[in-house]
């Protein structure tokens, strides 16, 4: 579903109500890029998105979930998304 | 004839001696499990614990009929399965334990009968309501392990609580249009407020997703759709999961003392998702496995401190529904009414001539457009709306151009009316519109069409093919 981003980016992959927000699957960001300021990125290219969806969703950098939520500044203002990583936008499902 | 050999009498005595479940199969069983118990790992040993646990179905759609035919047909000795709705034509693409023959049958009884064609053997215990707060309880404690198959946020919450608090593990799984996902959670099952440990204590629903989306934007497989193989996949899954669980009896939390090697326990939570893709030839679906993390120390259901208890939950305290919004989100009304018309009177003034040139934006997803639309409306579905109004907000490019060009191009002060499925997004795309300019001061009017194509096909013409 995702090739490698172009060199100095990484892929966001949209799950779900991700996708049908951004009308997209995935998408190549420049890196590096803190991961406390991921939402406000993608905030500012989806307006509304932060609210409607990233809130509540469960974020994974490289198949590995990292904590949005509790944003401390210790733990989460550390962490870089690397130029090549992969960051998934997993919003909640609730039908079946 | 039976493989009942004294070669692993000490490990079934080990596995089935707390219940005393340790006894031959009998003919039909032996002949009837065959197929699995030789699968490396499971053996007579796995079958017992099978036969002699109660597994509970909640849901039983999409997700639940495949759960519980695989879960069925494997042996589990009580299923019990909780569905008040009854079966509709649209729910046979997917529900695959329903019948054309069996319309308008409670749900949990199509699906048993169905279960029994396949396997007599097990006890069904059919719960035909739907869980609520007050019951949920009662009906979760009389089984080992929980199969999450629900259609809906709040009783997705009020299960994982539940199964927090009387400690039974529950594998969740979700699907919506052509994706689904998968987690195997509070397993093994830690006391509420134990977090450390080695390995650290497994997480709930709500440690994952600690707060419900907005109501609205957490569709419904009605409204969203659902691709039948995708839920069923899941479904599919979920047995598999459940299976391995009781099999292998990792709900049971590691004994020091036992002979079963503690690494049983040891794997990470993973969260499987599956997504597939309608429009790729190559490289169909794909499968992603993530890694999650243990117990949130500051959940409120099983992290620290957590307050959380059944009688609480019983007596209403949290409010599931308001807690997801649901009490909220029926009738909303964002907009004065001197901003809305109703079908019947847009219908109205447009059969009398009445309307001045004007734009009818529909909003609704392409799909749902193209069974049928209003004379003159032109489709620009919500998502692509929202992503313009972003762009155009953050590289100043005029306001009107979000709109969709006519042919012939109409005054600037021609008005916009949006309509859209049930009336919930236009209102929102007549504040964004307003919010962008695109009223020109006041100028141009835009106008929301109150309930949507919905009510289009209920006050104009009954013959709308609405989805």
């Amino acid at each position: 579903m995702a090739s490698k981003p172009p060199k100095g980016h990484f892929n966001v992959l949209y799950f779900a109500s991700a996708g049908s927000y951004t009308s997209k699957q995935v998408e190549a960001l420049p890196a590096p890029l803190p991961l406390k300021d991921l939402f406000g990125a993608l905030e500012s290219r989806y307006q509304g998105f932060r609210a409607s969806v990233l809130d509540n969703s469960l974020v994974t950098l490289n198949l590995t979930y990292v904590d949005m939520l509790e944003g401390d500044e210790d733990e989460s203002s550390i962490v870089i998304i690397q130029d090549g990583d992969e960051v998934a936008i997993i919003p909640p499902v609730s039908s079946g | 004839m039976h493989q009942d050999s004294e070669r692993n009498g000490a490990a079934d005595g080990d596995a089935n001696g707390k219940d005393g479940h340790s006894r031959r199969l009998t003919d039909e069983e032996f002949e009837r499990y065959s197929r699995q118990m030789i699968v490396p790992g499971m053996g007579k040993e796995g079958q017992l614990r099978l036969i002699n646990s109660r597994i509970l179905i909640i849901g039983a759609g999409g997700l639940g009929c495949p759960a519980a035919q695989y879960i069925a047909g494997a042996g589990v000795g009580t299923i019990g399965l909780v569905d008040g709705d009854v079966v509709d034509k649209s729910n046979l693409h997917r529900q695959v334990g329903h019948a054309t023959s069996r319309l308008g049958m409670k749900k949990v009884d199509s699906l048993i009968e169905h279960l029994r064609g396949l396997n007599p053997l097990p006890t069904y215990v059919p719960h035909a309501f739907h869980l609520d707060a007050q019951n949920a309880a009662d009906i979760v404690a009389r089984y080992d392990v929980v199969v999450d198959c629900t259609d809906n946020p709040a009783t997705r919450y009020l299960i994982s609580d539940v199964c927090v608090l009387l400690r039974k593990p529950l594998v969740s799984a979700a699907s919506v249009q052509k994706s689904g996902q998968l987690i195997v959670l509070n397993c093994p099952p830690t006391p509420q407020g134990v977090v450390d440990g080695t390995p650290r204590a497994a997480p709930c629903y709500r440690c994952c997703f600690k707060k419900p989306p907005p109501p609205g934007s957490m569709v419904s497989c009605g409204e969203a759709g659902i691709m039948g193989p995708v839920v069923g996949m899941m479904g599919v899954a979920q047995a598999g999961e459940a299976i391995k669980i009781i099999a292998s009896a990792l709900h049971i939390p590691p004994d020091p003392s036992s002979s079963v090697s503690p690494e049983t326990n040891l794997g990470q939570p993973a969260l499987l998702i599956y997504s597939y893709d309608l429009a790729s030839g190559v490289g169909p679906y794909t499968f992603r496995a993530l890694m999650m993390a243990g117990r949130r120390r500051t959940c409120f259901a099983c992290g620290e401190g957590s307050t959380l208890t059944l009688e609480g939950i019983r007596a209403g305290s949290p409010n599931y529904e308001q807690f997801c919004g649901l009490a909220t989100s029926i009738n909303q009304t964002r907009l004065p009414p001197e901003d809305r018309i109703t079908a019947s009177a847009y219908a109205a003034a447009a059969a009398r001539g009445e309307l001045p040139p004007h734009i009818l934006l529909d909003t609704r997803e392409r799909e749902h457009f193209s069974f049928g639309s209003v004379d003159g409306a032109v489709n620009v579905p919500f998502g692509k709306l929202l992503v313009a109004a972003a762009a155009i907000k953050r590289d100043g490019a005029p306001a009107d151009t979000i709109l969709p060009t006519t042919k012939p191009s109409l005054p600037d002060d021609a008005p916009v009316f949006v309509v859209c499925r049930r009336g919930l997004d236009s209102q929102e795309v007549v504040e964004k519109l307003r919010e962008l300019g695109v009223d020109n001061g006041g100028k141009r009017k835009i106008m929301d069409i109150i309930g949507g194509m919905k009510a289009w096909r209920d006050e104009v013409d009954p013959t709308f093919p609405f989805i």
